[in-house]
């Protein structure tokens, strides 16, 4: 049956709640944290700031409370809320400990690994309601993957969280991605195939990292931390799976694909930004960020985009949020493609 | 759009253009070409090793797609430093 254009209109007005719910809890962690002393430097400011960090669990926050919310009201599939929150919740609680421990760079692949286990167990409890292992393919139809597909999905979620994790390295950058991302495969979504549980769950995402990038956008007055980081990432790497944007969801993230892809490349091992000997930008007496001449730094985005042009902090955030429209444009193409 | 490098907007989306297209033709040979293949030898084991040669194979696409991306963005961002970084 079509979901009712009522369903839909409810899912999107419930989901907006999450900016007012996630600017207030990003507020209240600044408060707090502050207080505690879990701060952070933004190494990329002369001035040397400290910042709040971890105050990026307001969006797992408001995204498993809003869920929950919306199942208590009868609005969405209680399953794929299940489901969603699960990883997400999970996610976050990788974030932190990787937060208060400080792990080595290869605990947080594995364990985020972990964080997709409960979409394949739903789905091995009851088949084709959690996710469906038909893959749709743009143009060309669809493919059937009945063994490959859930053995995919840990590995699709540690993926998603640990490249949402690798490309926030300047103020605002992973808030304000997640928010374009989401918002084109929203968009796709009403469009293609208007669920209300994935209009929902999209339109949350959104309003959430927007209510967070009201703080952290330049200059941060928040940082996201990795609880933030891992579990917007898990969110987008959990919806890609339960709405059925697999594919639009990897054109999306290609700015993210990229910088993940170019640092293990170079570095060839999974490592923590704070433990790489070569930094891959430098900080000039202007204030201006320079690609490093450093033949051992990764060739991350920002030093990609800084080649040859050293610019403002600002500048390089616009730059990044510019090619994340390109990647949600071909995104919503692929959507429209695939029908 | 000001404070926006347009050089690197405009480089980077001839690399995303043509990598979301050499995606769609891979995806397009996953569905066409390798995902109606049956190679099973053995009835009980065939399933999963059908599944292990299907995977290998889009494997080894990816594997191609991600280094023709490396080439593309060396080309156009690291060319001139790669060049000037060789002895004479």
């Amino acid at each position: 049956m079509l979901p009712s254009g009522w369903d839909v209109t409810t899912a999107v007005l419930l989901a907006i709640v999450a900016f007012p719910v996630s600017l207030v809890l990003t507020r209240f962690f600044m408060r707090v944290n502050a207080r505690r002393g879990i701060v952070g430097i933004d190494v990329h400011k002369v001035s040397k700031p400290l910042i709040p960090e971890m105050c990026g669990v307001s969006i797992p926050f408001t995204l498993i409370l809003l869920s929950a919310v919306y199942v208590l009201i009868g609005g969405g599939n209680s399953l794929m809320m299940l489901a969603f929150s699960l990883v997400v919740g999970s996610a976050a609680v990788v974030g932190a400990l990787d937060d208060r421990l400080k792990m080595r760079g290869i605990y947080k692949p594995l364990l985020t690994l972990l964080c997709g286990l409960p979409i394949v167990a739903l789905g091995l409890l009851y088949p084709n309601q959690v996710y469906n292992p038909t893959l749709q393919v743009p143009i060309f139809g669809v493919f059937h993957l009945p063994v490959i597909y859930p053995l995919a999905i840990p590995v699709a979620i540690s993926v998603t969280s640990n490249t949402t994790n690798m490309l926030d390295p300047l103020n605002g950058t992973m808030a304000g991605g997640v928010s374009i991302v989401s918002a084109a495969l929203l968009i796709g979504v009403l469009i293609t195939n208007p669920a209300p549980s994935s209009v929902f769950l999209y339109s949350g995402l959104l309003f959430a990292a927007l209510g967070f990038f009201y703080f952290n956008r330049y200059p941060s007055r928040a940082f996201a931390g990795n609880v933030g980081q891992l579990s917007v990432g898990a969110a987008l790497g959990a919806l890609a799976i339960l709405s059925r944007t697999e594919i639009a969801s990897i054109v999306a993230m290609f700015p993210n694909i990229q910088n993940s892809f170019f640092f293990l490349s170079k570095i060839k091992r999974f490592t923590e930004h704070r433990a790489l000997t070569a930094k891959p930008t430098k900080l000039l007496d202007d204030g201006r960020l320079a690609s490093s001449s450093d033949p051992k730094a990764p060739l991350t985005l920002v030093r990609t985009l800084l080649v040859g042009r050293p610019a403002k902090e600002s500048e390089i955030v616009s730059t990044i949020f510019g090619l994340y429209l390109i990647s949600a444009a071909l995104a919503l193409i692929t959507m429209i493609l695939m029908g | 759009m000001k404070g926006l490098n347009q050089r690197a907007v405009a480089l980077q989306l001839m690399v995303f253009v043509s990598q979301w297209g050499l995606m769609i033709v891979g995806f397009g040979i996953l569905a066409l070409l390798v995902a109606p293949l049956r190679i099973q030898f053995d009835p009980s084991l065939g399933r999963y090793f059908d599944a292990a040669v299907k995977a290998m194979i889009a494997l080894v696409l990816s594997i191609s797609w991600l280094f023709i991306w490396d080439r593309q963005v060396r080309l156009y961002f690291y060319r001139k430093r790669e060049e000037a970084a060789k002895p004479v």
